[in-house]
């Protein structure tokens, strides 16, 4: 495979990343490793006591488990789309990230899909699902829809990586055989041919192309599990574009926060440039103001309907004795607060958005749960004489352990995955950077500089 | 010295390594420490005690000197009421002195052990009464259980006639060992439905034993129309339970044959444009999943022979 010298440069630069796993990911792994170690106990006394070990009751069946699986496919769906857009639109500045994004799109989509079998109380009757499916029940196409989706998301990523597996293979580096052979195999033979090119390419194109509306119609499949329910908060027109708009945003948080790290831990700033940042920026505070008016659409509607349970819900939202709180840091963080830290000069700095990111990304997980719990704990036939904990939901420790041993399960797979593939793609890297314009002559990065630095 | 100073500088490493871990575990071995403390609780042996079952047993007077006698086991277990299935309920009928076994029957999975057979009215006592006995024998595990139950001998009737175009039950209440009527009793007249018995009204008899209660004409019946109507006097302090029916062509017919349901959201069958529209999708986007893959194969089996090797 050949790769001109900026290319070259790049795949000189990260090639020790692949080479050693080093001792500092070694650390974080087995810390990760712990945790899930921690939630699998979780998981073996949610089988062996069953769900009472949780806080769902009769009334709030879903808890943080169907949280996190919002959340987490949110993101897959987000890294499908802004992957596909740059891919297809052949934005040569993004194409450093498109890696890290279909990454994402894979990785949440793997992780996603778990905490809804954490949530199934007859593990034994899953296969019913597809035994009995009912066409006319969301469930059913969510369930045909994610699978669907997750074929989709390998594709995906393997598409775009068949030619840099190609150049790990012909670059002869200081790695175990079994990976030497993996990357052989991986690479199905590509060897940069016209031919080859081109049955890559109208696959690229095509699947970009599929993939889109595909993340659309799986994410407003998602939110119609709740919208086509006549519950108060759930049963809203908007829900199909406000689950895809709120997806793409968290997704596009996540993705910053990734170049952040990634950046800081790899010493990437010539590829996860400023320029990054403010690009995806600049997108973070569109969709930052398209969720917002979407959220304020859906609260303002509810509260001025003043139907009964609609009032109800709405009135836990805003009481700050009861979700008040939790409503103004998801839409101070979640809304506000990128706008602002874009829209200032002074704040429009890799750190500054990478910060907004990360607490824009937490006050969406924070918005899901705003979005689930409130709306089943107002159940349009009145319980009486109950006790409160059926009514009342309260996360427990093992749902807490399980939902952060998938946050390390998530953070597991990026850590593996970093190490098996370069972070910043190679082949269709193109220097954008007229700081790099120099670099396009070979230049000699040794590995062994690279570590010491 | 050289291996000794490697092995030490490893353990020094595997000792770092262990504080995070022993750390995180922590909480987990809290959590276990909790529950194998319950474990090694001393356990007390105590010794195996048997389970003390209880019969229900109730006895039903029909038509034509049928009895149905009903026998229920059940056992209560930290509070509540188990039923005991799988049991061998045997039923006699006790005669002066002496006792004739009528049958035995095994429990069903609510415990409950049914026997139906026809009396010989010989065998009542001079007061008209019978005596019967359900009894448990007992099992390696479970203690010998028994009930007793007397019924007085009486015949409940019921007969259907149409007067003026208004649907009647007649009811005959008889007590078979004095041969008379008996008088100023209610008797529930009930129609068989889907799941259950559902009562349309009741009747006290009078001096002649006899009751009419007026049935409605608008009961839904079978393909043919008919209904079965049910008299039945519960739980009398002298007769026990009695029960007479009568089938009549008086409800309007409903067919049984269950009536093809329209494609619906709510049917087995969904819409059409639903069905069409999943398998357009579905093969929309498995169309272009199978096109990619054919591509890879090509590409695959494009490969040149000259290699290009990379200039690392």
């Amino acid at each position: 495979m050949e790769l001109n010298t900026y290319q070259q440069e790049a795949f000189d630069y990260q090639r020790s990343n692949i080479e050693k796993f080093g001792k500092k990911n070694l650390i974080w792994s087995i810390f990760f490793l712990l945790w899930i170690m921690v939630g699998g106990y979780a998981l073996y006394l949610q089988i062996s006591k069953g769900h009472v070990v949780t806080g769902m009751r009769d009334n709030v069946v879903w808890g943080l488990f169907i949280v996190n699986f919002i959340f987490f496919i949110g993101l897959s769906y987000a890294g499908a789309i802004i992957a596909g857009l740059l891919h297809l639109f052949k934005v040569s500045w993004g194409k450093p990230i498109i890696r890290l994004a279909q990454m994402m799109t894979l990785i949440s989509v793997i992780v996603g899909p778990i905490f809804i079998l954490l949530c199934v109380g007859r593990f034994d009757r899953l296969h019913h699902l597809f035994i009995y499916p009912r066409i006319q029940s969301p469930m059913t196409w969510d369930v045909l829809a994610i699978m669907t989706y997750f074929v989709g998301s390998i594709l995906f990523l393997y598409m775009a990586l068949i030619k840099d597996f190609a150049v790990y293979r012909d670059a002869k580096m200081n790695i175990p055989g079994w990976k030497q052979k993996l990357y052989k195999i991986l690479a199905i033979g590509y060897r940069g041919a016209a031919s080859q090119k081109r049955h890559l390419i109208i696959s690229q194109n095509l699947l970009a192309l599929i993939m889109i509306p595909l993340s659309i119609i799986v994410s407003s499949i998602l939110s119609w599990i709740f919208g086509m329910t006549l519950r108060p908060g759930w049963h809203s027109t908007i829900f199909g574009p406000y689950f895809v708009l709120g997806a793409l945003y968290s997704g596009c948080g996540v993705l910053i926060v990734a170049m952040w790290v990634y950046r800081k831990m790899y010493k990437l700033e010539n590829y996860f440039t400023d320029k990054h940042f403010t690009n995806l920026g600049y997108c973070l505070m569109v969709l930052s103001a398209g969720y917002g008016y979407f959220t304020f659409s859906e609260y303002f509607t509810d509260w001025f309907g003043s139907a009964k349970w609609d009032s109800e819900v709405i009135n836990k939202l805003f009481n700050p004795a009861q979700y008040g709180w939790w409503t103004l840091f998801a839409n101070f963080f979640g809304i506000i607060i990128p706008i602002l830290i874009v829209a200032l000069p002074k704040t429009r700095k890799p750190n500054w958005i990478a910060l907004a990111s990360f607490f824009m990304v937490i006050a969406l997980w924070v918005k899901r749960y705003l979005i689930i719990v409130p709306t089943l704990e107002t159940p349009a036939l009145p319980m009486q004489d109950t006790r409160i904990a059926y009514v009342k939901y309260s996360a427990t420790w093992p749902e807490w352990a399980l939902t952060f041993a998938g946050i390390a399960t998530f953070l597991l797979f990026f850590t593996l995955m970093s190490k098996f593939v370069t972070v910043v793609p190679l082949s269709d890297l193109e220097d954008t950077n007229h700081h790099h314009a120099h670099h396009h002559e070979p230049v000699a990065i040794k590995t062994e500089e690279i570590q010491t630095a | 010295m050289k291996q000794v100073s490697i092995v030490k500088k490893l353990l020094q490493k595997l000792r770092s390594a262990a504080i995070p871990f022993v750390l995180l575990l922590l909480p987990v071995a809290i959590f276990a420490q909790a529950d194998s403390a319950k474990k090694d609780a001393p356990a007390a042996k105590e010794e195996p005690s048997l389970i003390t079952p209880s019969a229900e047993f109730t006895g039903i007077q029909k038509t034509g000197d049928s009895i149905q006698l009903k026998a229920v086991l059940k056992t209560k277990i930290k509070g509540s009421f188990i039923k005991l299935p799988l049991l061998k309920v045997k039923f006699l009928q006790v005669i002066d002195t002496a006792t004739k076994e009528l049958g035995f029957v095994i429990t069903d999975q609510m415990g409950k052990a049914v026997l139906n057979f026809k009396v010989d009215p010989l065998t009542a006592g001079k007061d008209g009464k019978l005596h019967f006995k359900a009894v448990f024998t007992g099992n390696k595990s479970m203690e010998p259980a028994e009930e007793e139950l007397t019924i007085k001998r009486a015949r409940l009737e019921i007969t259907a006639a149409k007067e003026d175009s208004v649907l009647n039950a007649k009811i005959k209440l008889v007590d078979l060992a004095a041969d008379t009527p008996i008088k100023g009793t209610v008797v529930g007249i009930f129609v068989h439905r889907s799941f259950s018995l559902l009562k349309i009204g009741e009747g006290t008899t009078d001096d002649n034993g006899e009751a009419t209660v007026e049935i409605p004409n608008s009961l839904p019946g079978d393909a043919k129309g008919n209904i079965t109507l049910l008299a039945k006097l519960d739980e009398n302090e002298t007769f026990g339970n009695l029960e007479a029916s009568v089938v009549q062509k008086w409800g309007i017919p409903v067919s049984d044959k269950l009536e093809d349901q329209p494609r619906a959201l709510w049917s087995s069958h969904p819409p059409l444009w639903m069905l069409i529209t999943f398998f357009i999708l579905m093969g929309i986007v498995w169309g272009h999943y199978i096109v990619i893959v054919v591509q890879l194969f090509r590409l695959r089996k494009e490969e040149p022979h000259t290699a290009t090797i990379a200039n690392t």
